[in-house]
């Protein structure tokens, strides 16, 4: 109202111009849409998509054609199997789907279900195309490491309805499978957690000929369109962007719905940049109106809260309520859309008063292959993390300066430019372990090769990171320039080893070299070969200090549809690129952590290899990143749901690009972002070629100071990631965990992104990621006693509190009844620190108590599976700290000890130290004791100094005041 | 590990020998020893409320804030602003010692961070006894290198200090040479002033002949002309318009040519686009650009205009008796007409007369032409070659004094510019020096321009004009070879302007100077997205200071 009152032109003006200005300020950057397909634009996205619209519309009426032949069915040694009908006309006719339902010693389930037709090889295939007939069923040897034994205790009952099996630990799991309409339910106690087909959307795309129908006459009118039967117009020859997919074996593609009844919360299914929580998808305020993506694809300058497919793939979906969490793993390579509602929770008397009141209903669609779905009951986030890593690998346990910091750009370009920044961060005194290579250093992108005017002395520039024990990590990608004399491409030509195209030539596409072939990882015999280009003696110039970082194996391919490779390309065996590409990466990714296991003959050392593109299992062989990120705030934001959802989805080693891919960050920016970046797993900063140069010794104070400060921050503490890590790698527990996954009761936690514990730790941090933000809102889940590490600041109460963070500040609390490890001393990189002491920091409890645990190895070798490592736990009750061996003892344990016997505990810092210490100044032992009573709002605490026990030893501590003291 | 032990108990027994005469703990530097010689007890140097038992001095853990109880261990290096602030650890840490200091007998004795010590790294660059390892962590041993390293280090300073000194005297002779350059531009000043006096007196003398002639010609009584004057007038309007249309040809054939530079230059920097594009980056309207731009190529016809070209050269070149038009031949009146003679009547009368007669008639008919009454002769355009040829005169001197003036003002502009210091950059300016760095050759042109040029191919590029002086303060290595920036201001030569990049700003160059014994680029780095810094020692920047061979200094922070 106030405004009409104005003279309105004038404004207008004023708003036209403001408006103007601020689009011309508006990074101009967003992903380009129309390179990527929709829903709508994936012809098979499409069809089942519209066979739910229908299915829905249809409502009770609907009959999903899918039944159990009851006489098929068979028993054994834990596994049903038997056949599937699906009635494929109102003749009645009917095509078979073999079924197995394998119920695993480890309380897993998993439900395959294939179509006779084709595993029999009597299919036609159009085009005269070559490519195999079977539905591709090799996913399982790249995904799945072990966790297949079947259960020796299921039992199975069957009547004419159903087959009910009991299986999982105490027998407390029940599988009932229903044979009309096919669908199991999965059961844990009482209640219902997880649906198959509950909504009938199970679809199996049989294999049909082509009918040519007769084109109408030129000049004839075209006949209007009679709807007979189905609407073809998505079965056969699809293009897209002017690439046209010849899709041989016409419409393949697979379907099923899952349902958690009573869940609210869905998480995983990475890689997407949106919130930890996953998001409805069929439109709606707020909600989605594309399906969750799963096809690894280099998307240029992505966007944020979107469906839209990244890098990487993992199909593995946790679903989460109040104390239960359940989850499945939908083991598809081919491209994959999930579509997610949630809905009112129907009429179930079986969940009635339990938990919430909302269902997630989920829709599972892959382009080919097989139905290939694990289901996990839990009860735990940990149990379901556990399940899903017994079968796909744990997280390696990484090289340890890969856990510490990572300097990269595009591009250091000459090996005197790396000597420099490496000088100049030891001048600053700013610790970091490894510099970065990105394409430039290579001879034309000829890789395996360096640039002779620009780096003509790598083994010089190696020997000089090695004085201060750092590393380089230079790039690798599978794109193999075609010219004539480079001798890698020429033998992989020879041999014969790169991807063909549908013909059963090898394919050629355009990417960083230009024309180039790519390297067929699939293939055996291409691994063997890719094996011997990385012995220091063939790649010249590289050395024990070198590592790889292999890129684009997506694949990019500049001028492939949807910037990757044509889905009829062929790969080893004849298989589809259409059935394998979210592999591709893993599969390149696995190629190069086997060469780097057979650098030297007795050399065996851990690899480490970061890898963009990455599928379930990719975690096995190294870390990943979150792709060209954008120097902007909401990147920033974004990329902690996108780091805890990979790891819940069991590949934890991950980071975001700090300070942004794209861009010039301000440094206010760049500062928050090396604040957040300390909490990465993966730690790394990188930018873009055309870039303002940005090491952290450039910004100047107070952002050089204050991004020191954040480095030594993740450094001091290296022994509790290390420790956090080793955690990960043994049972899939994430490195930094959501709040749903330490506190599955408390509701108001389960969509929290912004916030996480680090490992054990009981450290809970709350980064600042927003622009000019001086004070944080933390969430505390509990009424333990929480403390500001740096100044001891007390907390407590659960639910929100406002804490201080001014630039120079990181929000990070010490939860009370947690003991952790670090090493204050800092140090150029993190193997100088491998022989300094530690400190101890213990945060005593409501109770009193705290505990926590150190694991520590050579942080290089393989040795730490003969026992050559140091696992502790520390516990702190009734005034005794306590250190004890939890490790198991092995062949080369002593000698590991004996390395380590100088390393000692030179302070242990007790967080909340108890009034009685008042005036003590030591200990019973005779340990000098230093009581710093609480005041000015912050705890009390205490120092024992130079406590003089080794890390590697049993020891007590008492703490207890006698009464002569007091 | 028994090694280490005896190590360590030589390095006590060593310790105590020293002791007797030299009681510093380990890592105290000469000018701390006093803080340590109490053998009862030790104060934290900047802490004094606080006593140590001396037992505390080097016992692997810090109790002093400042960290003067462990001057010989790294337990005290997390008190450092650059670490997480901790309670105890104050956030204003001032720590008492510069570092760990390592005797390093042989050699020159100096301070390494504390940061070092133990760590497992023979630091030898400022510890080349290998003090710094004494515990052998991990086993490293650090063996003395000081007699090496010194003797080197002396045989290379020898040669710094010998290449200084030449520097110097190179330095001396840049001034000189600047000097005698100066002194050529104020000769050149005095003999150009000189000339311009002379010139100036010229001009004013012709200037008043002509005004004479012209007011003369205003005088002239208005004259129906006869044949042969008219034809001369036209001649005369011909020439002036041929000369016009001669002019303006050259001119368009002269922007021409630029534009054609301009479209080939065009047309390269398309075709290097096309060639560099990244397809990766799916940009449309890169790719809709690249399309247009290979369209128009295709379209492209070279035509042949040399023809043409021909006859357009042939028609601006001037003329004169054997080319074009022959002017002279119509300028020139072979004989007088009737009118002319009647006006040839003053003539006659006897010369007072006449003079008298003539200056009435001349002031009469200006007075008419004044006041409108007669038209002027002057401005009818047929100004009469006499006339004219005054003019020209008094034209082409005031040119010429115009020019001498200009070159004047140039030069004492250029006494009167910033050469630095002493002049010394006047012996450089517009020599170049050149240096290969990777995938370039690099150019500087003193206070000309900067330039890159790649060894793949393509052109030169402009990085850069100078533009003026400036000071940057570095903070750099001196390589063994004496080669290096070195710490504290420095003077700069900022080039601006240079060519515009792809997707960033025009090209610049910040040439930082210091004192080496010949021009030489020593290092060219791109700052950020073409911005370039030239580090250049050239003797043009040495001073005399004394050069001290001081212990190198690491500061702890």
């Amino acid at each position: 109202m106030r405004l009409s009152l104005l003279p309105s032109a004038q404004w207008t003006a004023c708003f036209v111009l403001l408006s103007v200005l601020c689009s011309l300020f508006t990074p101009a950057v967003s992903v380009k849409y129309e390179n990527f397909k929709t829903c709508d634009q994936s012809g098979f996205c499409k069809r089942n998509r519209a066979y739910a619209d229908r299915a829905g519309q249809l409502g009770s009426s609907f009959e999903s054609p899918y039944q159990i032949a009851p006489e098929s069915l068979s028993w054994k040694n834990g596994q049903l199997q038997g056949v599937i009908l699906k009635t494929i006309d109102a003749a009645g006719e009917t095509v078979r789907l073999p079924l197995t339902i394998s119920f695993l010693a480890s309380g897993s389930a998993r439900v395959v279900i294939d179509e006779e037709k084709r595993q029999k090889g009597e299919i036609e295939l159009r085009h005269n195309s070559i490519a195999r007939k079977e539905r591709y069923n090799e996913a399982e040897s790249w995904a799945i490491v072990g966790g297949l034994d079947l259960s020796t205790t299921a039992k199975e009952e069957r009547d004419a309805t159903k087959s009910i099996v009991k299986y999982g630990p105490d027998g407390q799991f029940e599988a009932v499978v229903t044979f009309a309409p096919f669908g199991i339910d999965f059961k844990r106690g009482d209640a219902t957690h997880v649906k198959l087909n509950d909504r009938g959307l199970l679809n199996m795309e049989h294999w049909r000929p082509k009918v040519e129908k007769a084109e109408p006459k030129e000049g004839e009118e075209t006949p209007v369109q009679v709807q007979q039967g189905e609407d073809e117009s998505t079965w056969w020859d699809e293009s897209f962007g002017g690439a046209t997919d010849s899709k041989p074996r016409g419409p393949e593609s697979v379907a099923l719905d899952i349902t958690f009844p009573g869940y609210d919360h869905v998480y995983g299914i990475p890689e997407h940049a949106g919130p930890l929580s996953l998001k409805e998808t069929r439109g709606g305020s707020g909600h989605h109106t594309d399906p969750y993506r799963l096809y690894n694809a280099d998307v240029f300058e992505y966007i944020m809260d979107s469906p839209m497919t990244l890098y990487g793939a993992i199909p593995f979906m946790q679903a989460h309520k109040k104390d239960s969490t359940v989850g499945v793993f939908w083991l598809n390579a081919a491209e994959t859309w999930i579509d997610i509602i949630k809905e009112k929770e129907s009429h179930n008397p079986l969940s009635l008063g339990i938990g919430s009141k909302i269902d997630t209903k989920t829709h599972w669609i892959s382009e080919s292959g097989l139905i290939d779905v694990f289901v996990f009951l839990g009860p735990t986030p940990k149990d379901v993390t556990k399940a899903y890593g017994e079968l796909t690998g744990y997280s390696q346990l990484p090289q340890e300066f890969a856990i510490a910091y990572h300097q990269c750009r595009w591009n250091y370009i000459t090996d005197e430019d790396v000597k420099d920044v490496d000088r100049k961060m030891t001048k600053y005194q700013i610790p970091y372990d490894v510099i970065w290579l990105d394409i430039e250093y290579t001879d034309d992108r000829k890789y395996f090769t360096w640039d002779p005017l620009t780096f003509p002395d790598p083994i010089g520039m190696l020997k000089q990171l090695d004085q201060s024990d750092r590393k380089l990590v230079a790039i690798i990608d599978p794109h193999i320039k075609k010219k004539d004399g480079y001798h890698v491409v020429d033998e992989m030509t020879k041999k014969d080893l790169a991807v063909h195209n549908k013909e059963g030539k090898p394919y050629e596409g355009w990417c960083w070299p230009g024309s180039s072939y790519w390297v067929d990882c699939f293939n055996p015999a291409a691994i063997s070969w890719w094996k011997t280009l990385f012995p220091y003696s063939a790649f010249k110039g590289s050395a024990e200090n070198l590592f790889i970082w292999n890129d684009m194996n997506e694949p990019s391919v500049f001028n492939g549809p949807e910037t990757t490779m044509p889905k009829d390309n062929l790969h080893h065996g004849n298989w589809e690129h259409r059935d394998v590409h979210n592999l591709n990466g893993l599969t390149f990714h696995n190629a190069t952590y086997q060469a780097l296991l057979s650098r030297k003959k007795g050399e065996l050392r851990r690899p480490f290899i970061l890898t963009r593109s990455f599928y379930a299992g990719s975690q096995r062989l190294g870390a990943m990143w979150t792709g060209d990120n954008q120097a902007n705030w909401d990147h920033l934001a974004a990329a902690f749901p996108m780091i805890l959802n990979n790891g819940i989805a069991g590949f934890p080693f991950a980071g975001a690009d700090v300070g942004g891919f794209f861009g010039n960050p301000e440094k206010d920016l760049l500062t928050r972002w090396y604040q957040a970046g300390a909490f990465y797993p993966f730690f790394r900063g990188h930018a873009h070629i055309d870039t303002r140069r940005r090491e952290p010794y450039l910004a100047g104070e107070p952002y050089t100071g204050i991004i020191t400060r954040a480095l030594r921050l993740r450094y001091s503490l290296l022994p509790s990631w290390y420790t956090a890590f080793h955690e990960a790698s043994v049972d899939g527990t994430p490195i930094i965990r959501p709040h749903y996954f330490e506190y599955p009761s408390d509701e108001q936690g389960f969509a929290i992104d912004d916030q996480f514990f680090i490992g054990s730790t009981g450290l809970l941090a709350h980064p600042v990621v927003t622009q000019g933000a001086d004070s944080v809102e933390i969430y505390i889940p509990d009424d333990e006693l929480y403390y500001d590490y740096f100044d001891y600041t007390p907390y407590s109460g659960q639910g929100k509190h406002t804490m201080s963070a001014p630039l120079d500040k990181i929000p990070l609390l010490m939860q009370g009844g947690h003991i952790f490890p670090r090493k204050d001393r800092p140090r150029r990189s993190s193997g100088l620190m491998k022989f300094d002491p530690y400190t101890l920091v213990i945060v005593l409890g409501k109770d009193g108590t705290a505990k926590g645990e150190l694991y520590v190895d050579d942080g290089d070798s393989f040795e730490y599976e003969q026992g050559a490592y140091i696992h502790r736990v520390f516990q702190y009750s009734n005034d005794i700290l306590e250190s004890k061996n939890i490790g198991t003892k092995g062949k080369l344990t002593d000698k590991y000890l004996k390395s380590m016997k100088d390393v000692v505990v030179e302070r242990i810092i007790i967080v909340g130290a108890p009034a009685s210490w008042t005036g003590k100044s030591s200990l019973k032992g005779g340990e000098e004791l230093e009581y710093h009573a609480a005041e000015g709002g912050k705890a009390a605490w205490a120092t024992v100094k130079k406590p003089g026990v080794k890390i590697g030893e049993d020891w007590k501590i008492d703490f207890s005041v006698s009464h002569d003291e007091v | 590990m028994r090694r280490i032990e005896t190590i360590l108990l030589l390095s006590t027994i060593s310790s105590s020998i020293l002791a007797a005469e030299t009681p510093r703990p380990r890592g105290v530097g000469p000018e701390f020893a006093k803080f340590y010689k109490s053998t009862s007890s030790f104060t934290c140097i900047s802490n004094p409320a606080i006593t140590l038992d001396p037992s505390r001095i080097n016992d692997d853990y810090c109790d002093c804030p400042d960290g003067s109880d462990e001057p010989g261990t790294a337990a005290c290096t997390h008190l450092s602003p650059l670490s997480p602030p901790q309670p105890g650890a104050g956030e204003n840490v001032t720590l008492a010692l510069p570092g760990f200091y390592c005797k390093n007998k042989g050699h020159i004795p100096g301070y390494v961070p504390h940061l070092y010590v133990n760590d497992g790294v023979c630091d030898y660059e400022g510890c080349c006894d290998g003090s710094d390892e004494w515990a052998g962590v991990g086993g490293v041993k650090c063996p003395d290198r000081c007699q090496e390293l010194g003797q080197e280090w002396r045989r290379l300073d020898e040669l710094r200090q010998k290449a200084a000194r030449a520097a110097l005297k190179k330095k001396a002779e840049l001034v000189q040479e600047a000097a005698r350059l100066r002194a050529g531009v104020e000769t050149n000043i005095k003999g150009l002033e000189d000339e311009i006096r002379a010139l100036e007196a010229q001009e004013a003398e012709l200037e008043r002949k002509y005004q004479e002639l012209e007011r003369k010609e205003r005088g002239k009584v208005v004259t129906s002309k006869g044949k042969g004057s008219k034809v001369t007038v036209l001649a005369g309007l011909a020439k002036q318009r041929v000369e016009e249309l001669r002019n303006a040809l050259i001119s368009v054939t002269g922007k021409r040519d630029a534009l054609k530079e301009r479209v080939k230059e065009l047309e390269a920097i398309l075709s290097a686009f096309k060639e560099e594009y990244n397809p990766n980056f799916n940009d449309e309207g890169v790719k809709r650009a690249v399309k247009s731009w290979e369209d128009y190529a295709a379209n492209k016809v070279e035509t042949d205009d040399s023809a043409e070209e021909r006859d357009i050269q042939e028609i601006a070149k001037p003329d004169s008796e054997s080319e074009g038009i022959n002017w002279a031949e119509w300028e020139t009146e072979a004989e007088e007409s009737d009118t002319d003679a009647i006006y040839k009547l003053e003539e006659y009368l006897p010369s007072a007369v006449r003079e008298w007669v003539h200056q009435k008639l001349t002031d009469f008919r200006i007075m008419l032409v004044e006041n409108g009454i007669l038209a002027d002769n002057a401005n009818s355009g047929s100004e009469s070659k006499v006339v004219s040829d005054a003019r020209n005169a008094h034209q082409t001197v005031s040119d010429n004094l115009e020019k001498k003036r200009s070159s004047l003002e140039d030069l004492r502009a250029d006494l009167g510019k910033d050469y630095g210091e002493e002049d010394v950059f006047r012996a450089l300016k517009d020599t170049c020096i050149e240096k290969d760095s990777g995938e370039y050759t690099y150019e500087l042109c003193w206070l000309s321009r900067t330039s890159q040029k790649s060894k793949k191919g393509g052109g030169s590029t402009g990085m850069g004009n100078f533009v003026r002086f400036d000071t940057i303060e570095v903070d750099e290595e001196i390589g063994a070879d004496g080669k290096g920036l070195g710490q504290g201001e420095r003077l700069t030569l900022m080039y601006e302007n240079g060519q515009h990049c792809w997707n960033g700003p025009n090209r610049q160059t910040t040439v930082v100077l210091a004192c080496a014994e010949k021009d030489e680029i020593w290092k060219v780095q791109e700052q950020e997205k073409c911005k370039y810094r030239m580090d250049v020692g050239t003797p043009a920047v040495c001073e005399k200071t004394a050069s001290k061979p001081a212990p190198k200094e690491k500061d702890e922070l």
